[in-house]
């Protein structure tokens, strides 16, 4: 799934999801809980407290 | 990483802030060393500025509109211009208790209404490099 096909399902611009990804930016729980939704996870195995980026 | 649409406005605002509101205030800063203190006097010259900042922003944002597709404002736009807009607005503050305390001490009214336009400028220029900042760097640290 390229970052555009998700920004566009959780309602998001690219680059948002960019940052997420590059840990530049917390989401808020809506939009963590429509991330996790897309890829059908718990939250918790999506997000977790002071991850690094990879 | 590609700008967004936001991140390219706000380019857009503050470039074109500092070049059209900077040249006010060095030609009003000449006019101020040469004894102009009637507030009239600026007014044909801040007219101008204000006219051509709209155009050289309407003129920007088609231009970046046109040549990439706008993707609308989200959650870390609203949150990045409130973050930056708090750290900013101190200056505008400054530059009312600086007119203020000029009206106290009864300061030609020119130069009231320049250190209020200058805190405002000053405030707004500071809001577009903490949201360019935080665009590029994050919000994190």
């Amino acid at each position: 799934m390229t970052q555009q096909e998700l920004a566009d399902q959780i309602g998001v611009t690219r680059q948002t999801v960019n940052a997420i990804e590059g840990c530049k930016y917390s989401p808020s729980l809506e939009v963590a809980f429509r991330i996790a939704q897309v890829f059908d996870k718990p939250l918790e195995d999506v997000f977790q407290y002071g991850a690094q980026p990879e | 990483m590609h700008a967004s649409f936001e991140e390219k406005s706000v380019w857009i605002q503050l470039v074109s802030t500092v070049a059209v509101l900077g040249a006010y205030f060095v030609v009003a800063a000449l006019m101020l060393s040469k004894g102009v203190t009637t507030v009239i006097a600026f007014v044909p010259l801040f007219i101008v500025p204000v006219a051509l900042l709209v155009v050289v922003l309407t003129v920007g944002h088609v231009v970046v509109a046109i040549t990439a597709r706008p993707d609308g404002r989200d959650e870390r736009d609203r949150i990045i211009e409130w973050r930056a807009e708090s750290n900013s607005s101190w200056i505008l503050g400054v530059g009312v208790l600086a007119a203020l305390t000029g009206l106290v001490v009864s300061l030609d009214n020119v130069w009231i209404a320049h250190m209020l336009l200058l805190s405002m400028l000053l405030s707004e220029v500071a809001r577009f490099i903490f949201q360019l900042v935080y665009y590029r760097r994050g919000m994190e640290k």
